[in-house]
């Protein structure tokens, strides 16, 4: 199957490295170098996945994602640079799915364009695996390992969000509108005191977590152990 | 004409002083020969003219001698004046009021120019108080201005430095001005004008101390600017120095391996291409960290690496740290307390922190030395030890290294930015870090920040 990759960049030589090494692994590419030229392509092309760079010369990435999610599902993967953060995070609350800083690794950028592409809709499975975590959610059972867990009602639903979007980025205000409810919106931070907890829980080495992992300034994710 | 509360006063306190006098003479005239106490009366001129002056005091002289002559020189009840002791007795009244009331006057002025001047001093002083404390003399000018309403005694004060502004109607100025220049404008409510010999003495001080005061704040801005100036000179001419050396040579490597694998006529085999291969990509990592380091080195030194606080726990900031650092994370072993520890510190800037201070400590570490990284609650600190087995940091070194560009081994690679930045980060954090001998060789560097509690309703 190829499957077929908007690519949007204004650099051109960005552009035609991801050309290459996306077509050397048997990916469709389309390219546009502006956001005008992004949505007209999008349109005709109808992409699979879409990768996309934050700056664009003819407006912001994250106006891009808010324009292309109002008709199409394909996953959206911002292209980031260092210090824009705030426009990352915008973009991934406009509907981006997922986000590589630059300048990253093409293995890395691989590995996230497939995950994107062979994510469907949430998991609605009652019983969720993810390595050797076992999430029950008609029993509220959690076992890692064979090894059950106690988790307070807060802290299985973290872990229930994350296993039902595994290998998804979860933005810190996703977590805290599913899980806490929009009240708690603003007081991100409390997350990260939770999501450590559980880790303490979950994790065998707190410090080198295998299952939940901070994506810098963005969010969590969850993903299975390689 | 309404008469002032003043007048009524030294009418009443003159009527009164005659009256007396009169009674006293009337009750002892049987005793002392009468003529004699016509002296009874100077008193009363002598205190009507030091408090009332001259005008009460010749009124009081003849009120006297009329009253002395009516009801004690005979005839009795006559305003006949024969004798020529009469005549004297008013003489003798009326120099005294006259000589009198004019020392007190002028003793009055004297007290009151005495006064204003003091009030004018003290304002003055007031006014340079105000100044030398002042970050900003703009920020003053109202505290300033109503002092020197004060002192003139006008109403509706408002200084305005520098200003073009005529007075508008119901307002009137007055220019501050020293010398040839001019300094600001003075306005205030019309219809109150200040004395002109209080306003020719106030104003031109005034309008000095504000031209130090704002010579000060221009020399103590352009000091800054200077100062400001020269860091970034120096940290330009550390980042040429850098971008000489330390960006060059992984250009060179990448751009003599990309060459390599371009050329047709080399001969190389599987293993020499992936050899430049692993270069390229290496060498490029190389420069990457490169150049966040400068990055966040400009940011720190331009005062823009503000924080973004949020509440991390000591097991999260290591766990990113180590995230970051990548394979190399496999040569640091972790300790970590039984309870979390939280503090309120921007995630990203303190993941620098400790990835810069555990890229130092490992290029001292080996398999069967490792690196340490400890996580602890002291107090009200929360306290992230790196200890390394390194050669140690010479005792002189200890506070030297964390300037940018210095290493307590010149010969190790890198740019010697990584510490500064840990520092510079730390500090923006609220923070500080500190390097000293561990126990048993090598180095120990602490990163200390305020610790934070866990808010309670979280706990559950």
């Amino acid at each position: 199957m190829e499957a077929h990759v908007l690519v949007v960049d204004d650099e051109p030589q960005i552009l035609r490295a991801l050309q290459t090494n996306l077509r050397g692994a048997g990916y469709e590419v389309t390219t546009a170098a502006t956001a005008e030229e992004a949505l007209s392509a999008a349109a005709i092309g109808h992409p699979e996945a879409v990768i996309l760079d934050l700056v664009l010369p003819d407006g912001r990435g994250t106006d891009v994602c808010r324009e292309l999610r109002r008709w199409s599902s394909a996953p959206i993967l911002v292209l980031s640079a260092v210090g824009d953060e705030h426009e990352k995070v915008a973009a991934l609350d406009a509907g981006a799915d997922d986000y590589v800083t630059k300048p990253f690794g093409m293995d890395e950028l691989l590995a996230r364009l497939r995950a994107a592409l062979r994510r469907a809709a949430p998991s609605t499975e009652p019983v969720l695996e993810v390595g050797d975590l076992v999430v029950d959610l008609e029993k509220r059972r959690v076992t890692v390992g064979g090894r059950e867990v106690a988790l307070t009602p807060n802290e299985f639903e973290l872990l229930r969000f994350f296993a039902q979007n595994e290998g998804k980025l979860l933005t810190h205000r996703a977590i805290l509108r599913e899980v806490w409810g929009h009240a708690y919106e603003v007081e991100s931070h409390y997350i990260h005191v939770y999501v450590s907890q559980l880790r303490r829980k979950i994790e065998t080495d707190p410090a080198r977590p295998r299952y939940i992992l901070t994506e810098p300034g963005a969010g969590y994710r969850l993903r299975a152990p390689s | 004409m309404a008469l002032s509360a003043r007048s009524i006063y030294g009418l009443c306190f003159s009527v009164a002083a005659v009256a007396i006098v009169t009674g006293s003479i009337f009750a002892v005239r049987d005793y002392v020969p009468v003529l004699s106490l016509g002296v009874l009366y100077l008193p009363a001129v002598l205190a009507v003219a030091v408090f009332f002056g001259l005008v009460f005091a010749v009124a009081v002289s003849i009120a006297s001698m009329l009253a002395f002559n009516f009801f004690f020189l005979p005839p009795v009840h006559t305003l006949a004046l024969r004798d020529s002791e009469n005549w004297f007795a008013l003489g003798v009244y009326l120099v005294t009021a006259v000589v009198v009331s004019e020392l007190a006057a002028r003793s009055r002025r004297r007290a009151a120019e005495a006064q204003q001047r003091e009030r004018e001093a003290t304002f003055l002083a007031d006014v340079s108080g105000i100044l030398l404390e002042a970050e900003h003399v703009q920020n003053r000018l109202k505290d300033v201005a109503a002092a020197a309403a004060a002192v003139l005694g006008v109403r509706a004060p408002r200084i305005e430095l520098g200003s073009v502004r005529r007075s508008e109607p119901g307002e009137a100025s007055a220019d501050l001005q020293v010398g040839d220049r001019y300094v600001g404008r003075l306005f205030f409510a019309a219809g109150q004008s200040p004395r002109p010999a209080i306003a020719e003495r106030v104003l031109p001080a005034l309008a000095s101390l504000l031209a130090v005061a704002l010579d000060r704040e221009r020399l103590s801005l352009a000091a800054l600017e200077a100062e400001t100036l020269r860091r970034s000179d120096a940290v330009k001419t550390a980042v040429l120095r850098a971008v000489s050396h330390d960006l060059r040579s992984p250009l060179t490597a990448i751009r003599a391996a990309g060459e390599g694998l371009d050329r047709n006529d080399l001969r190389l085999d599987e293993h020499d291409r992936a050899g430049l291969l692993q270069t390229i990509t290496g060498e490029a990592a190389r420069l990457e960290r490169l150049v966040t380091n400068l990055i966040d080195l400009s940011r720190l030194e331009a005062g823009a690496a503000r924080p973004r606080p949020e509440l991390w726990t000591g097991d999260d900031l290591v766990g990113r740290a180590l995230e970051t650092l990548g394979p190399a994370a496999d040569r640091v072993a972790v300790e970590l307390p039984d309870e979390p520890v939280a503090a309120l510190v921007d995630g990203a800037q303190i993941e620098r922190v400790l990835v810069n201070l555990l890229e130092n400590a490992l290029k001292f570490a080996s398999q069967e030395a490792p690196v340490a990284i400890q996580v602890r609650g002291e107090r009200d600190e929360l306290l992230i030890e790196v200890r390394d087995h390194g050669p140690g940091i010479p005792p002189e070194d200890l506070e030297r290294i964390f300037e940018p560009f210095e290493q307590a081994d010149d010969s190790a690679a890198g740019s010697g930015l990584g510490l500064a930045i840990a520092s510079g980060f730390a500090q923006a954090n609220g923070g500080r870090i500190w390097a000293e001998p561990a126990p048993d060789g090598g180095a120990v560097f602490t990163l200390a920040v305020p610790a934070a509690d866990v808010p309670a309703p979280l706990r559950r």
